[in-house]
C-alpha cells in the first residue's frame, strides 16, 4: 500500500459527546456498515454496550474515494473515554498520526476534551476539531468554537461542523481527514526517534497497541507497523521478551475481520501468533523480525500504572487456582491490571490487585465474575501509601491491614492526582467547598468562557477514590467534569482504623484514613456494618479502633426467628423463589468466625464517605 | 387414574382485611353469579375429568360469602368432575361473620364434611385492627351451629403477633380456642405482606408489633397448650387431635399434586404449577370464551423439585425423608450444629429451636 494514501486517526473526546455515534456514521458512509446494523458498532462488549461506554478499542479499517478521485485506506481507532482509561487512551494515540476532537456544540469543552486533547498534542497527533450535535435547538457552535481555542490554544476557525446522527457534516470531515491528517510515511514530532524514515524494507518494527485473547486463536495483537512489513508465516520476536512465534494468521477489521498475506509500513491491522501466555504480546512491546531483528525498540509508550488497589477473594476458597487463571486471562485484554497472591486471615487466599481506577476495578470484578463464572469479595480500595519508618528504611504498602504498628512509623506519604475540574461559575463555590472537605490544595483558576471556569487542585487520591465524582455530579447538577492525572507523593497525617467483630480484628475491614477524619469514618463505618450485616443467631458486637483505643461501636441484636407464615398451594413458588433468593445471597457471605459477612460488608468504606 | 387433591378457590369477600394479600375481591352484585357460572364452566369441561378426588377445599376469599345454592352448584359439579374417594376429606373455609346455623346444615347436606373458621382473634379490638367483619361471640356461635349441623371435623384459625397483642391476651385467646372442643387448630404468626395496607403502616412505624422475642414466646406458648389440650403438632403451624389432620393441606406439604378452579387458583399437575388468571372479570372473559386461563406457569425441575420437597418437609414435624430429598451434606452439618435440625435413621426434621429457624435452615440445607 503506498503510504501517502494511509490516514490513520482515532476520535478523542469527552464522554457522551458523540463519539461512538459518529464512529458509526463514518462506517455507515464508508460503507463499512448498513444502516441497519447494530449502533455503536466499536463498542463491542456487552459490557461496553450496557454502561455506553468503550472499555477497549478497535481499529477498524475503511476504505474511503476522495473528491481527488484516489482510493484512501482509513485506519480508525477507537479510544476509550473515561478518566480511568487514560492510559489506553495514550497507546492507542501512539498509533495515529491525527485526532479527531470532537465537541458537543450544545455542551462545550469539557474536563476530558482537555485532558485527551492535551495528550494528543503531546503524541505530535495533527488535531481536527469537530463540533457535533449542530443540529440540536440550544446548540452553540460560537461558544464551542471560542472554548476549544481559549481552553486548547486550537485554532477552531476552521472547525468541522457535524451532526453524527443525521450525517450532515459527515463528508466535509471525511475530505478534511484526508486533506489535514498527514501519512505515516514520516516520523512523527517527539514520538518515534529521529533517524532513518520508515521503509518497507526496512527491519521490522510493530507496535502493539492492544490485545485481546481469542478462545480459538490464542492472542489477537493489534499492531501498528512503523517499519518494514509483517507477513503471514514469518517468525517473529518480542523485543521485549525475546520470545519468538510464527505468524499464523494476519489481518484487519472491517469491522469483520478480513484476512491478508501482510501488513506494511503505515498500515494497522492484527495478527495471531499462537501466542498463548501472559506477556507473549505485551501491550506497548515492540514487534520485530526474528531473522533481520531491528536494533531499536520504539518508544514513545507510558507503562500503565496502576493507582487503585484492593484484595480479590474467592467466596469459595475451592476457586482460588480458578480466580488466579482467569486473572492472568483478563490481564491479556487489560495491560493495565496488575496482581500478587495475598493472604487475609478473614478471607484466606486471594490477590491484591492493582487498577487505574475504580470504574476499571468494577470492569474487571464484573468480567470475573460475568465472563467466568466466579463469586468474589473485594476489600476496599486503597492507594500505595509510602511508609517511612523510625528505623530508617522505607517501604511501599497498599493493604492497609500490613502496616506496621503506628510505634514504627515516622511519617507517611500519599499520591495525590492534579484534578482539572470545569463547571458553571455559579457552582465555582460548591466545588471549592468540596475539594476542602477532601483535603484539596488549591492550584489555580481559568475563564475559558465568560461563564466557565476550569478549577486545578491537587487533592490526594484516596480522596477521590470514594464518592468525589459522584458529589461533584450531584452538587453541581451534573454540571461539573472532572479529569485528573497523578502528581506526585505528598505527606500526611494518616492512621490506620481497624474494625472488630466480637472482638476479633478483621484484617480485610482496615482502613487507613487522615487523623482528623478517623472518628468520624470510624462511626460511619460501625454503623454501615449494622445496616449491612444481616443479623445472626448471636449478639454481634461492631468496633473500629486505633491501635487498642476504641473510637466507635455498635451492636447487631440477635436474630430470634423466622416468620412462620402458612405455606399452601398457591403460596410455594412464591416462598420457594425468596428462599432460592436468601441461599443465593448466603452463598456469597464469607463466615468470619461464626458471622456471616456479606460481600458488600467488606466495600463499607466506600459508602461512608461523608 | 390417581386420586388427586382439588382446590377451589372463591375469590369474594365481604370486606378486604388489612394484612391480606390474597386473591380476594370486595365485589358485589352480577359479577359474582357470573364468576360461579364460569367456575362451574371450568370444572364441567376440565382436563383432569374423571380422576378421582382424594380431597376437596374451598377457600378464598370467603367461601360462605357465596349463597348456599350456589356452594352446593359447585361441590356437586366437582363430585361430578372427580367422584370422591371413600373417606374423602371435603372442607370450607367459613368466615364467622358470613354463616348462620341454617348455611351450614345445607352445606352439610351438599356434602362438606370439615369445616375451617377464620376466627383470628377473640378480641373485638382485634378484629377490628385486622379489618374481619365478624365479632368474637360469633366465633362461638360459629362452632355450635357447624357442630349442630353434623360437622365433626372442625379446624380454627388463630393469628398471634397481632398489632399491640400482649402474651397475656395470646394465652387467653389459646384457651378460648381450645375450650371450642374443636379437632383441628391452626396457629399463625401474623406476617406482613407487601402491597397490603398493614405494609404501608408497617413501613411508617405504626404497627406496635410484639419482639421477635415476644413472637418467640408466643408460639412456645402454642405449641404448648395445644399439646396440652391433646393437640398433636404436625406441621410447623398446625395442630390436630390423633386422625384428625388435614389431609388436603398434607397433600401440598408432601409435594403431591393439586388440580385448581376459580380465579387466582394454582394447580399443580406433573411437573407443571400454573396460575389461573386473578381477577374475576377477566376469569370470566377468559372462560366464556374458550381461552387459556393460565397467567404464570412454571416447568418444575428435579433441582426445583428438590429445593421444594426439602422446604416443604421441613414444615412437617415427621420431617423429611434424607434419601429422597438429598439435602446439601455441608448445610445439613452446619444445621445440625446449630441445633436447628436432628436426624432419626433416614428422616431430618426441625427441632423445637430450628422451628424458629425454619428458612435459614432450608437456606442451609437445601
Amino acid at each position: 500500500m503506498d503510504q501517502s494514501l494511509i490516514r490513520n486517526f482515532c476520535i478523542v473526546a469527552h464522554i457522551d459527546h458523540g463519539k461512538s455515534t459518529l464512529a458509526d456514521r463514518i462506517l455507515e458512509i464508508t460503507g463499512a456498515i448498513r444502516g441497519e446494523a447494530k449502533e455503536q458498532m466499536l463498542d463491542s462488549m456487552d459490557l461496553e454496550r450496557e454502561r455506553g461506554i468503550t472499555i477497549k478499542m478497535t481499529a477498524v479499517r475503511l476504505s474511503y474515494r476522495a473528491s481527488d478521485g484516489k482510493e484512501y485506506e482509513f485506519n480508525l481507532i477507537d479510544t476509550p473515554g473515561h478518566v480511568d482509561f487514560t492510559y489506553e487512551v495514550s497507546r492507542s494515540l501512539a498509533a495515529c498520526e491525527g485526532a479527531l476532537l470532537v465537541v458537543d456544540a450544545t455542551q462545550g469543552v469539557e474536563a476530558q476534551t482537555i485532558a485527551n486533547a492535551s495528550m494528543a498534542m503531546t503524541q505530535g497527533l495533527e488535531i481536527v476539531p469537530v463540533i457535533n450535535k449542530i443540529d440540536l435547538p440550544h446548540a452553540d457552535v460560537a461558544r464551542a468554537k471560542e472554548e476549544i481555542e481559549s481552553a486548547l490554544a486550537i485554532d477552531a476557525s476552521d472547525a468541522i461542523l457535524v451532526s453524527a446522527k443525521t450525517g450532515e457534516g459527515v463528508p466535509e470531515l471525511l475530505e478534511a481527514i484526508v486533506k489535514l491528517i498527514p501519512p505515516p510515511s514520516l516520523p512523527k514530532r517527539g514520538v518515534f526517534e529521529e533517524g532513518t524514515l520508515p521503509d518497507r524494507d526496512n527491519p521490522l518494527r510493530a507496535l502493539i497497541f492492544d490485545s485481546h485473547f481469542d478462545p480459538y486463536r490464542g492472542v489477537v495483537a493489534y499492531v501498528r507497523v512503523v517499519d518494514g512489513h509483517i507477513r503471514k508465516g514469518q517468525v517473529i520476536q518480542m523485543m521485549s521478551t525475546g520470545s519468538t512465534f510464527d505468524v499464523d494468521s494476519i489481518g484487519y477489521f472491517a469491522p469483520e475481520p478480513m484476512p491478508l498475506d501482510e501488513l506494511s509500513t503505515g498500515e494497522v491491522g492484527f495478527f495471531t501468533a499462537g501466542m498463548k501466555e501472559i506477556g507473549d504480546a505485551g501491550v506497548g512491546d515492540t514487534v520485530t523480525s526474528a531473522e533481520n531483528p531491528a536494533t531499536e525498540p520504539l518508544m514513545g509508550y507510558r507503562k500503565a500504572k496502576p493507582m487503585v488497589f484492593c484484595g480479590l477473594y474467592p467466596t469459595n476458597g475451592d476457586q482460588y487456582q480458578e480466580l488466579r487463571d482467569a486473572i492472568e486471562r483478563l490481564q491479556l485484554n487489560d495491560a493495565a491490571l496488575t496482581f500478587e497472591p495475598e493472604t487475609s486471615d478473614a478471607l484466606g487466599f486471594g490477590f491484591r490487585c492493582g487498577f487505574l481506577g475504580l470504574l476499571h476495578m468494577d470492569i474487571a470484578r464484573e468480567r470475573l465474575e460475568r465472563e467466568f463464572g466466579l463469586e468474589l469479595i473485594l476489600t476496599s480500595p486503597s492507594v500505595n501509601y509510602v511508609i517511612f519508618k523510625t528505623d530508617g528504611t522505607m517501604e511501599q504498602i497498599a493493604n492497609p491491614s500490613r502496616f506496621p504498628p503506628p510505634q514504627q512509623i515516622a511519617h507517611i506519604e500519599e499520591p495525590a492526582v492534579k484534578a482539572t475540574i470545569m463547571v458553571p461559575q455559579e457552582y465555582v463555590g460548591t466545588v471549592m467547598n468540596l475539594c476542602k472537605t477532601r483535603r484539596g490544595i488549591f492550584g489555580k483558576m481559568e475563564y475559558p468562557s465568560p461563564t466557565r471556569v476550569i478549577l486545578y487542585y491537587t487533592l490526594p487520591l484516596s480522596e477521590i477514590l470514594l464518592d468525589f465524582y459522584d458529589k461533584l455530579k450531584s452538587q453541581t447538577r451534573g454540571y461539573a467534569s472532572f479529569d485528573y492525572d497523578f502528581s506526585d507523593y505528598i505527606r500526611a497525617d494518616l492512621v490506620k482504623v481497624d474494625v472488630m467483630l466480637n472482638g476479633d480484628k478483621v484484617d480485610a475491614l482496615s482502613f487507613i484514613v487522615h487523623k482528623d477524619e478517623a472518628y468520624v469514618r470510624g462511626r460511619a463505618i460501625a454503623e454501615q456494618l449494622r445496616k449491612v450485616v444481616p443479623r445472626q443467631q448471636y449478639e454481634v458486637r461492631i468496633q473500629a479502633a486505633i491501635g487498642a483505643k476504641v473510637i466507635a461501636a455498635e451492636t447487631i441484636k440477635p436474630f430470634r426467628k423466622d416468620v412462620t407464615a402458612k405455606c399452601y398451594g398457591g403460596d410455594i413458588t412464591r416462598k420457594r423463589k425468596l428462599l432460592e433468593k436468601q441461599k443465593e445471597g448466603k452463598r456469597r457471605m464469607k463466615n468470619i468466625g461464626a458471622i456471616e459477612v456479606p460481600q458488600e460488608a467488606f466495600l463499607s468504606v466506600l459508602k461512608v464517605a461523608e | 387414574m390417581d386420586p388427586v387433591a382439588v382446590y377451589v378457590h372463591t375469590p369474594f369477600c365481604p370486606s378486604k382485611c388489612g394484612y391480606c394479600d390474597f386473591n380476594s375481591y370486595a365485589m358485589e352484585g352480577e359479577i359474582i353469579k357470573r364468576t360461579v357460572h364460569a367456575m362451574l364452566a371450568e370444572i364441567d369441561r376440565t382436563p383432569h375429568f374423571g380422576r378421582p378426588a382424594k380431597t376437596i377445599f374451598f377457600g378464598g376469599g370467603t367461601p360462605t360469602f357465596l349463597e348456599s345454592q350456589d356452594l352446593a352448584r359447585l361441590l356437586e359439579a366437582v363430585m361430578r368432575a372427580h367422584p370422591p374417594t371413600p373417606g374423602c376429606e371435603i372442607t370450607s373455609e367459613a368466615n364467622p361473620g358470613t354463616v348462620d346455623a341454617e348455611k351450614f346444615a345445607s352445606m352439610r347436606e351438599a356434602g362438606f364434611n370439615r369445616i375451617s373458621i377464620g376466627a383470628q382473634s377473640f378480641f373485638d379490638e382485634d378484629l377490628i385492627r385486622l379489618g374481619r367483619v365478624h365479632r368474637s361471640g360469633e366465633i362461638e356461635r360459629a362452632v355450635a351451629n357447624a357442630s349442630n349441623a353434623g360437622f365433626d371435623n372442625i379446624n380454627v384459625d388463630l393469628m398471634f403477633a397481632l398489632p399491640g397483642q400482649s402474651k397475656k391476651a395470646w394465652c387467653e385467646n389459646l384457651q378460648r380456642a381450645i375450650a371450642l372442643g374443636t379437632e383441628h387448630l391452626s396457629l399463625y404468626c401474623l406476617t406482613i405482606e407487601e402491597n397490603t395496607p398493614f405494609y404501608k403502616e408497617f413501613l411508617k412505624g405504626l404497627l406496635d408489633l410484639p419482639s421477635d422475642f415476644g413472637q418467640v414466646e408466643m408460639y412456645e406458648q402454642a405449641c404448648e397448650a395445644a399439646e396440652e389440650a391433646g393437640f398433636n403438632q404436625y406441621e410447623i403451624s398446625n395442630f390436630a387431635k390423633p386422625g384428625k389432620e388435614c389431609v388436603h393441606n398434607l397433600c401440598y406439604w408432601n409435594c403431591e399434586e393439586y388440580v385448581a378452579y376459580g380465579p387466582g387458583a394454582v394447580e399443580r399437575v406433573g411437573n407443571r404449577r400454573w396460575t389461573h388468571v386473578k381477577h374475576p372479570r377477566l376469569y370470566c372473559e377468559r372462560v366464556e370464551a374458550n381461552e387459556d386461563l393460565a397467567c404464570e406457569s412454571e416447568t418444575l425441575d428435579s433441582k426445583t423439585l428438590r429445593f421444594e420437597r426439602i422446604m416443604l418437609g421441613l414444615r412437617l414435624n415427621e420431617g423429611v425423608d434424607i434419601q429422597v430429598a438429598k439435602p446439601d451434606a455441608q448445610g445439613l452439618q452446619q444445621a445440625i450444629e446449630r441445633g436447628w435440625i436432628t436426624t432419626e435413621g433416614d428422616r431430618m426434621k426441625l427441632t423445637a429451636l430450628g422451628k424458629h429457624y425454619c428458612n435459614q435452615a432450608v437456606v442451609l440445607v437445601a
